[in-house]
């Protein structure tokens, strides 16, 4: 195995013609992933960081802060450098800067600034930026080309109870809809196309810890005044949102919050997720000795790449975790470190074909991950599996097993594929290597109808022969002791 | 009555849950060893029930094994069962003696244990579909079971039905008092292990220093 990446990495190294250099050195953070049982293993790295993006690269002189960063359906970033208080466009290479964007016009000619601006979305076929303005307290709803088409402040409305209006992220839906983020409890707050203040959208639950609980069953006995000076159990505030088909996904940055840290909502608001049993971030926290602190994952941004997969960013280990569209754990990237690939502080994480992409706003750079060739066949037989094309899948799932026997998601991916192709005894045999009784269950319904299929005659044939054989005995043994004197 | 064999006489009882145990003490038969016998055999499902069950039931896959669990369900717990029994009825003007409580008990097991190994059985034939064919041999099993240790109890004490249910609850309760005992008696013993090995080891620092 080592000698092979030595081989790729000396032939990659020898292409003259190359257009991308890769790094070579040893990414400063260890891979990891998860067994069935929860239990941290060593696994092998789906990405590699491949270079970081500065601000210098971009030629637009350094960045301060990038908070968030975009793709656009016109192949162009944009990067909300939110210490200057500009959008930066840049290629989807991220080799210079197509545009920068650091004031917009109004209607009237008026020139207007973003003031630390935090998010930013684009709708290139409606030619529409949002960009969130959030220390003028205001969405920017503009074109491409910088002018605003409406802006969207303080709500004015009896619903809206919080007394400022912060928008962190910004997204907008097919129909024009737009949610911000503005660090309340009650979800993000939704903007019709029209500009009007429509609602919250996406809030979280509150955590039933022992205190809650407590709370509840003592509110009984208390009176409407003691009530009202009581402590409130409210929910965290999500933290990150992206928008992907008709779902949209949130994320929340807590490190007190263990339930709905990632959510998949419908339009109807319902998470998709809390049916099923799935864990986001790291297992179990780690206890950080020398500031007397667990360090939980806190989840500051999350997306959704082309393929469904969900990218989260861990905020405390600097982490990005890539799940499937299940939320089956795939890889674990990056990690706190100086070198390139590792994080200080991680603001917002973004996807675009074989790369990732997370922006680091105190390192003022983004850091680009490639995939590797592990990652290549993971992805590849996911998004296959992902699509229901389990048999294609196959072929890459093997190749996954065969460089890491460890990856559980590949052994349920083989599992079902074999079951999908009628190899029941294969599939129970990868069903019991995943620790998934379910597919094993299913795969061993079809193995006891082929074998009863193929043997039933011989089953009954050796059953009848057994019955008579044991009545006949009986009757043998009555008639020899009714022979006998009683 | 013919004569029975022990083990015919276990089938007798197991078989006839109302009169089976008086008759096996108006006769007077019973064997120990064979009641030793079905203890164990209980350790014995209640391990294959614990591990041998087919992949499709298995919900939770323990990473380790330890049989401490198997023997405090099985030995432990007769055992006390049994002391717990003897105790109380003796107190309760009860004619039964350790050795009959003792046999009689572990007959009264027999369906218990034979359900345990037959749902192993069948959870390698069965699919998830068809446990409820599990539950249903489940269910009966230790309804047997707990008729049979009732009828076990009246008949070897010759109580009448209600002394015998009175009985069978101050038993549990003896029980119960014994497993907190035996757990306080460990934790004691734990202590005084630590508190002489902390001597012991405080000792040895001093004499090398």
């Amino acid at each position: 195995m080592k000698n092979r990446i030595t081989i790729l990495v000396i032939a990659a190294a020898s292409l003259p013609a190359s257009p991308v250099t890769i790094a070579h050195a040893a990414a400063p953070y260890e891979t990891y992933s998860y067994d069935s049982m929860g239990n941290a293993i060593p696994s092998q790295a789906g990405y590699a960081p491949e270079r970081a993006v500065s601000g210098y690269d971009l030629g637009v002189g350094a960045m301060d802060a990038p908070e968030d960063i975009f793709m656009a359906d016109d192949g162009l970033f944009y990067i909300v450098d939110s210490g200057n208080n500009r959008i930066i466009a840049a290629g989807s290479e991220l080799t210079s800067a197509v545009r920068t964007y650091s004031e917009f016009r109004y209607e009237d000619g008026t020139v207007t600034t973003l003031n630390q601006p935090k998010g930013i979305y684009v709708c290139a076929e409606k030619d529409r930026m949002y960009v969130a303005d959030t220390e003028n307290s205001r969405v920017l709803v503009t074109t491409l080309g910088g002018e605003i088409v409406s802006e969207l402040s303080y709500p004015d409305s009896p619903i809206y109870n919080s007394p400022t209006f912060r928008p962190q992220k910004v997204i907008a839906d097919k129909a024009g809809n737009v949610y911000t983020i503005v660090n309340n409890t009650t979800g993000a707050a939704m903007f019709s196309p029209d500009g009007e203040f429509t609602g919250f959208y996406g809030a979280n639950r509150v955590q039933p810890t022992a205190e809650v609980i407590g709370n509840y069953f003592r509110s009984f006995f208390m009176s409407d005044e003691k009530k009202l000076s009581r402590i409130r159990s409210i929910p965290t505030a999500i933290t990150g949102f992206d928008i992907s088909g008709d779902f949209v996904y949130t994320c929340t940055a807590s490190n007190t919050q263990q339930t709905d840290t990632v959510k998949k909502l419908n339009a109807a608001g319902k998470n998709i997720f809390s049916k099923l049993d799935v864990i986001f971030g790291d297992r179990k926290p780690m206890y950080d000795t020398s500031h007397n602190q667990l360090l939980a994952s806190a989840m500051t941004d999350i997306e959704i790449s082309s393929d469904g997969c969900i990218n989260c960013l861990d905020l405390t280990m600097g982490r990005i975790f890539r799940y499937d569209e299940d939320g089956e754990l795939m890889f674990i990237i990056g990690g706190k470190a100086e070198q390139l690939g590792g994080f200080d502080t991680v603001s917002a994480i973004e996807s675009y074909g074989e790369r990732l992409y997370a922006s680091d706003s105190v390192k003022d750079t983004i850091t680009v991950f490639r995939e590797t060739s592990f990652g290549r066949a993971v992805n590849k037989a996911v998004s296959l599996y992902g699509q229901g094309y389990y048999e294609e899948a196959l072929e890459p799932w093997y190749e996954v097993l065969s460089r890491d026997g460890n990856y559980r998601r590949a052994n349920t991916g083989v599992a079902m594929a074999l079951l999908r192709k009628g190899d029941y005894e294969g599939a129970m045999e990868y069903a019991k290597k995943a620790d998934s009784s379910e597919i094993y269950n299913k795969a061993f319904e079809g193995y006891r109808r082929e074998f009863l299929g193929r043997n039933l005659g011989k089953i009954v044939l050796s059953a009848g022969a057994a019955a008579a054989g044991i009545f006949a005995a009986v009757k043998l043994k009555k008639r020899r002791s009714g022979g006998e004197p009683q | 009555m013919k004569e029975l064999t022990p083990l015919q006489w276990l089938k007798h009882t197991v078989t006839h849950p109302f009169e089976g145990f008086g008759d096996m003490r108006w006769k007077k038969a019973g064997s120990l060893k064979i009641a030793f016998a079905i203890v164990f055999l209980l350790f014995l499902a209640l391990i294959a029930d614990g591990r041998l069950y087919g992949f499709q039931f298995r919900s939770v896959q323990e990473e380790t094994f330890s049989i401490v669990p198997y023997i405090m369900k099985s030995f432990v717990l007769f055992g006390a069962w049994t002391v717990g029994n003897w105790a109380v009825c003796t107190i309760l003007s009860g004619e039964g003696t350790m050795r009959n409580i003792c046999i009689f008990s572990a007959y009264a097991l027999v369906p218990y244990i034979g359900q345990l190994f037959v749902n192993t059985a069948l959870s390698h034939v069965l699919i998830r579909d068809e446990a409820v064919f599990m539950s249903i041999i489940e269910i009966i099993g230790t309804l047997w079971t707990v008729l049979l240790i009732f009828t076990a109890v009246r008949d070897a004490h010759g109580y009448s039905a209600a002394r015998t249910l009175s009985a069978v609850l101050l038993t549990l309760g003896a029980v119960l008092i014994m497993l907190i005992l035996l757990i306080l008696l460990m934790s004691l013993v734990q202590q005084i292990y630590i508190f002489i090995s902390t001597i012991i080891t405080e000792i040895t620092y001093r004499i090398r220093s």
